[in-house]
């Protein structure tokens, strides 16, 4: 069995007093779409930080792709591709410019660097602007650049943090064609993202943290089971009616995370003060 | 106009405000550096102080001295002082100043009144304003200690005085502010500003070449130009005064009246701005431009220099599109030659009319160079300030730090070798072409300063970056630690560098120094070679703290 793409054994980060992430084993198996979720302050962010080395672990280890991201950072990072919270974009750099850079920070060669910013522009829909600075990019231009900047190099693993936030329709099919592509040649897929619905759509496995720790890893459809084992147990005895879910319907993903991180929709609360 | 009136909903909104403004200032004491900067902040505020109360006395005494010998027209130009200073200062201390940014306000409930009066108080909280109101205070109580009986009619009129600068002031910052809202106009505009800084620097060296031979026309157009200065509200305020002070009471009545009007106007002027903000404005940036297919398609590659590797030839591309597309930095490159110009244009023939490079013209290339130097050190000590959200690939991509600098390092050190090799040639066309042992111990003692610096400049980068935008007018600060430990890295380099000229003058060969300046270049070699080999470390550990400042909205 090939050893997994991403592994973490006890990562833990603390800010001060406040433990951010606690105790997290991570096991992401090479060619998956993983969802990585959590409600907000959770510990996503910080997570993928720590997996993507812009953020040192306090303890634990990061295996990615059976290298140890403390030992060899430097290896790691040529074999991942990433679009961070802030985009990492250069403002003052055309799209083209832009990724050329980011194509010679990875080691290609000028040639292939400029052949390939061709193609990802073109692909993007970016090149109709060749002289548009980045910083005059609409959001979501930047995040299309910022994606193609993360695979121009051919990453074996991609992280994603949060990239169809701020993205309308059609960009957004842009990129999920692409990432599904991506995964149809082998790659591994690391998302966050708080639009379950497409998270729901894409990705395989799911991972979610809750408080700074892990409090549930598998499929989709393991996670359902999980969840309506739970629930299951938890009624024994109870009416039928109190099912966790209508009989014959299966749990959304939405419904499945309300369960595990156990929030609640607020539908029945009101404020007082509010109409 | 604006009426202003305080409800009970604004006095909450003002003391919100006040409030939120104290705990940021509060927040910012909550780590080492903040506090440090606190510290470098505090003396700032006494050198400030000090400035305040200086002028504040001369310019109480010079009044004084003006109204008790009898020479009140001489008012005015104390009045011109401060105006000019009042106006100009804060456009040219960007570098000391925060701004304040008050547009965020108006996502909340604010009337237009409570904006205006925001805007206006946010703004007027500045150097220059502290200054300058202190030296009128000065002002009118030398004109108190005169004449007692004049000290309130002063003090009404230069109230009146300061009132039109602050308003002044904020109406210029906020009209510029527009301009600087889209980054083309911003970049012009920023251009436009530096070439008359630039113009500005000139007026003295051309008035003194003027004045040291007879000019009946310039007199004569002196003479007719004097009127009008009283036209403006400087020279109203003094007229206000001195009339009232001859007992001409109509006429300072009526120049305190039209001073009235000036600040009226200008605080319509603001008005127009303002209430344009305040009911939103569209400053979009978005471009349609037409492109041909060809265009589209076109291949760009990268730069091919020959001898390094990819990464650092990367790094050293992109720093130069970002210094071309830095307008007001690339200004600043523009002056050492400009500087040079400026002392060859001044008065030739004597040393006691400060023009040192007319009588040792051997020294123009050494302190062209060394200005030059001091220019650059705006990029070497927050070389990660504009990369800014950018900083996160450094952090991600398998490229050292190491190299990140040498790339960054090579850049400067290549701006810094053209605008030597500018200065040269200027020192040959404006003196005469500088001796070989000249030039070799410049060359020598500029490599070591420039080690010596981005040494110092790649600690400080990692250590207290900044975020910065150098597209932007105004928004080039760096970090204050940076800018105190520049002053005494700077301290240093021209102590040595004195010490050295010195040792090779006892021994009457400025060889000496030379082969001084290679013995520290080497030594600073080693030192910039240990810092570039602990790099990666110290910016691993860094990562948090260098990330949070230049990934900040």
């Amino acid at each position: 069995m090939d050893a997994p793409a991403i592994a973490t054994q006890g990562l833990t980060r603390r800010f001060g007093d406040l433990v951010a992430v606690q105790d997290v084993n991570l096991s992401v198996a090479p060619g998956q779409f993983f969802g990585f979720l959590g409600p907000n302050g959770a510990g996503k962010s910080t997570t993928i930080k720590m997996l993507t080395g812009l953020l040192a672990a306090s303890s634990g280890s990061i295996q990615v792709l059976g290298l140890d991201l403390a030992k060899n950072p430097v290896e790691v990072k040529r074999q991942i591709g990433v679009v961070p919270e802030g985009l990492a974009l250069f403002g003052r750099l055309t799209g083209a410019e832009y990724l050329n850079f980011v194509g010679r920070m990875y080691g290609l060669d000028r040639e292939t660097a400029g052949k390939r910013t061709a193609e990802l522009l073109d692909f993007m829909q970016l090149a109709e602007q060749p002289k548009t600075l980045v910083t005059d990019y609409s959001h979501g231009m930047q995040k299309k650049l910022a994606l193609a900047a993360a695979v121009i190099h051919g990453p074996r693993i991609l992280f994603l943090d949060e990239p169809f936030e701020g993205v309308d329709a059609i960009a957004s099919g842009t990129l999920k064609a692409m990432l599904q592509r991506m995964i149809a040649r082998g790659a591994t897929i690391f998302l966050t993202s708080h639009v379950l619905e497409i998270v729901e759509r894409l990705c395989s496995h799911l991972a979610i943290i809750h408080k700074g720790r892990l409090v549930a890893q598998g499929s989709l459809e393991e996670l359902r089971a999980g969840v309506e084992a739970q629930a299951a147990a938890a009624l024994a005895g109870a009416s039928p009616g109190e099912s966790p879910s209508a009989p014959g319907e299966k749990l959304t993903l939405e419904e499945i995370f309300l369960r595990i991180v156990g929030g609640t929709r607020h539908a029945d609360q009101e404020l007082s003060w509010l109409g | 106009m604006a009426r202003l009136s305080f409800s009970p909903g604004m006095r909450g909104q003002f003391a919100a405000i006040a409030q939120v403004r104290w705990q940021l200032f509060v927040n910012r004491l909550r780590n080492i550096r903040g506090r440090l900067e606190m510290v470098a902040r505090g003396f700032m505020f006494l050198g400030f102080a000090a400035a305040g109360l200086a002028g504040s006395v001369t310019l109480g005494a010079l009044a004084w001295l003006f109204v008790t010998r009898g020479r009140l027209p001489w008012l005015a130009i104390l009045l011109w002082f401060v105006f000019l200073f009042w106006q100009l200062f804060p456009v040219m201390a960007t570098a000391f100043g925060e701004t304040a940014d008050s547009s965020g306000l108006l996502r909340f409930p604010l009337s237009f009144p409570s904006y205006f009066l925001v805007r206006l108080v946010y703004g007027a909280l500045e150097p220059s304003t502290f200054l300058g109101s202190f030296w009128l205070l000065g002002f009118a109580v030398g004109i108190g200690i005169a004449d007692s009986r004049y000290f309130l009619w002063a003090a009404i009129v230069l109230l009146a005085f300061a009132i039109f600068n602050i308003l002044l002031a904020r109406m210029i910052f906020a009209w510029v502010e527009r301009w600087l809202a889209q980054r083309r106009s911003r970049e012009i505009l920023g251009a436009v500003f530096f070439v008359f800084i630039i113009c500005f620097q000139f007026i003295g060296p051309l008035m003194s070449r003027v004045g040291r031979h007879s000019h009946p026309e310039m007199s004569r157009i002196t003479t007719l130009a004097l009127p009008y200065e009283r036209a403006f509200p400087p020279g109203l305020a003094a007229e206000a005064i001195s009339r009232a002070i001859q007992g001409a009471f109509a006429p300072a009545l009526a120049a305190f009246a039209l001073e009235c009007v000036y600040a009226l106007a200008i605080l319509w002027l603001l008005n127009v701005r303002l209430r344009a903000q305040y009911h939103g404005e569209n400053l979009s940036e978005a471009m349609a431009r037409s492109t041909s297919p060809k265009e589209k398609r076109a291949i760009r590659f990268g730069w091919n220099v020959s001898g390094i590797p990819g990464s650092v030839a990367a790094i050293l591309e992109k720093e130069f599109h970002y210094l071309s597309r830095s307008g007001p930095m690339l200004f600043t490159f523009v002056m050492p030659v400009v500087i040079l110009l400026i002392f060859r244009l001044g008065p030739q023939t004597s040393a006691k009319q400060g023009n040192f490079l007319a009588h040792a013209p051997d020294l123009a290339f050494p302190v062209g160079s060394a200005y030059a130097l001091l220019v650059l050190t705006n990029l070497v000590y927050n070389c990660f300030g504009a990369d800014a959200v950018g900083m996160q690939l450094f952090f991600v991509s398998p490229v050292s730090f190491r190299e990140i600098l040498l790339g960054k390092n090579l850049a400067h050190t290549l701006v810094l070798a053209c605008e030597v090799i500018a200065i040269w040639i200027a020192v040959c066309f404006m003196f005469h072409p500088p001796a070989i042992d000249i030039t070799l111990a410049t060359v020598t003692g500029v490599g070591f300063a420039l080690l010596l610096n981005l040494t110092a400049g790649n600690l400080l980068s990692i250590y207290t970056p900044k975020k910065i935008d150098y597209g932007a007018f105004g928004k080039q600060r760096a970090a204050t630690i940076t800018v105190f430990a520049s002053l005494g890295i700077q301290a240093a380099v021209f102590g040595l560098a004195a010490i050295t000229l010195l040792i090779a003058r006892a021994f009457g060969s400025i060889w000496i120094a030379t082969v001084i300046f290679l013995i520290l270049s080497g030594l600073a070699a080693i030192g910039y070679n240990m810092v570039l080999n602990r790099a990666d470390r110290i910016a691993l550990d860094r990562r948090d703290a260098i990330l949070a400042e230049l990934c900040r909205a």
